[in-house]
């Protein structure tokens, strides 16, 4: 099999919400953004930049927990020369890759715009990227990992999703202790104790590391996937 | 009516058995409890806690119906287009039990299951308080605040998270529903055009302002009602008890509605 077609495929077994997800997601966030009737462009800018930290993660955080579970014969899979684990790490390089190009389009977008600049906590354009880069890692390193513990995208779903609503409704309260701060998705658009933004954006990141490595191990035991499934 | 109880039962059993049901809404709480700032804590601090039974049991109800609520409409989200992907639908199809009777069971069964642990974890932790601060009436105001604010919650998320996902894929479903509930149930209705303290909010907004008289804990939150300078201001009927009735008589009605249109989608699909 050509490299390329075999990535074509695992782009076709990342599945639907995988594809419109992002592109949905910033569209939704333009349409917020441009319902805004308050006055000032700070609070546009922060909403279109909030399209970014927060509705790209979130897409990309459900579209990664749905990896595991989707093949009606994993038992062919297992047989593979090619590790399982292995196709579903090639199935989220996937997922991420269409991410990134949505929110790299999106942020050049904005900076050429104007926009970027508008919302004073940017960050710059460079390192400014970590404003949905990190999110992005954290929440789709989140789902993976859920994937393959729970087998259950359902599961996995559900467990992206309430992370990110709690953050959301509660974010004053998670920005009370180091812990929380650290682990803030929103911390470009909803604010950061000064000097705690790149601490915050790097533990994201290693945060998604760790997270990986844990679905690794767990998809590695093979017996699993083929046990009963949570349906 | 046969159809309707055979089919709640083993959906209600199939759901209630999955471990996932239960692990979901289980780390939810506890992340609730580890962020802090919630009446999962506070309804045990002197300090932190309100005055009366009533705003603490109702608060509490609506913070775990604002969290569990998400979890739960997204374990749902496949109950409906498992059957396809099983390939079960045909076969059940072929049977004599009509397909509306089969979904409206499908629908309270699985609905009941997964709403389940929520009651559970709602009356543990709002029993937990009445045995903790020997108020008994707490048990009163938590059967009422389950009975107008989360049953019609969840039978209004319940049915859009079954059909939905017959025209939306299940995983881009989860990410559209959460957006719709931070977005309809918590947004200011003058920062954007909202479903937001209107008749149609599903976190109970009317129910909560005007049946139970809860304000908020620091009892100073509005839920209901028109705001000057937001759009949709004609589905903000000033907040009175006939228009919480009618609040909660509307999540019923496009409850029925969405379950109503996911019954055409599947009859034209089976034609």
């Amino acid at each position: 099999m050509r490299p390329l077609t075999l990535w074509r495929y695992e782009a076709r077994r990342a599945g639907w919400a995988a594809l419109l997800g992002p592109p949905l997601a910033v569209a939704l966030g333009v349409v917020a953004a441009w319902a805004n009737p308050l006055p000032g462009e700070t609070t546009t800018a922060r909403i279109l930049l909030g399209a970014l930290e927060m509705a790209i993660p979130l897409a990309a955080g459900v579209a990664c927990g749905s990896l595991t579970g989707r093949d009606p014969a994993v038992e062919i899979q297992l047989t593979a020369a090619t590790s399982y684990r292995a196709t579903l790490l090639r199935r989220m390089a996937v997922t991420l890759a269409w991410t990134a190009v949505i929110a790299v389009l999106t942020a050049a977008v904005l900076i050429a715009t104007g926009w970027w600049a508008r919302w004073p906590e940017n960050h710059g354009p460079v390192a400014g990227q970590l404003t949905w880069l990190a999110p992005t890692l954290g929440l789709s390193g989140l789902g993976f990992a859920a994937g393959a513990v729970f087998r259950s995208p359902a599961a996995a779903g559900a467990l992206v999703t309430t992370v990110w609503a709690l953050q959301q409704f509660f974010g004053d309260a998670a920005q009370q202790n180091v812990a929380g701060r650290l682990l803030y998705l929103f911390a470009t658009t909803r604010g950061a104790v000064p000097g705690d933004w790149a601490a915050n954006r790097l533990t994201l990141l290693a945060v998604a590391a760790g997270f990986v490595a844990l679905a690794l191990v767990v998809l590695g035991h093979s017996e699993r996937l083929i046990g009963e499934e949570d349906e | 009516m046969n159809t309707v109880g055979a089919s709640f039962r083993y959906e209600f059993r199939m759901q209630v058995r999955k471990r996932s049901v239960w692990i979901v809404p289980a780390l939810s709480l506890v992340l609730f409890v580890l962020i802090g700032g919630s009446l999962l804590r506070d309804l045990f601090d002197p300090a932190s806690r309100p005055p009366e039974a009533r705003d603490a049991v109702v608060g509490l109800a609506l913070q775990i119906h604002a969290l569990l609520t998400i979890g739960f409409g997204c374990l749902l989200a496949d109950r409906l287009i498992r059957d396809d992907r099983l390939r079960v639908a045909p076969i059940l199809d072929a049977t004599p039990a009509r397909p509306g009777a089969r979904l409206a069971g499908k629908y309270l069964g699985a609905t009941a299951a997964t709403a389940l642990p929520i009651v559970v974890a709602y009356f543990g932790f709002a029993g937990a308080y009445a045995v903790h601060t020997s108020a008994p009436e707490a048990f009163g105001w938590a059967l009422a605040a389950l009975g107008v604010v989360i049953v019609p919650g969840l039978l209004f998320v319940a049915a859009f998270a079954l059909t939905v996902p017959l025209v939306v894929p299940a995983p881009l479903f989860r990410v559209l529903f959460v957006g719709y509930w931070l977005w309809g149930n918590a947004v200011a209705p003058d920062v954007m055009p909202t479903f937001s303290r209107t008749v149609i909010h599903p976190l109970g907004g009317y129910p909560l302002d005007v049946l139970l008289d809860f304000h908020g804990i620091d009892g100073e939150d509005v839920w209901a009602g028109p705001v000057p300078g937001a759009t949709l201001n004609f589905l903000r009927p000033d907040p009175t008890p006939a228009a919480a009735w009618l609040s909660i008589g509307v999540l019923v009605v496009l409850a029925a509605v969405a379950l109503a249109g996911g019954h055409a989608v599947r009859a034209r699909r089976i034609r």
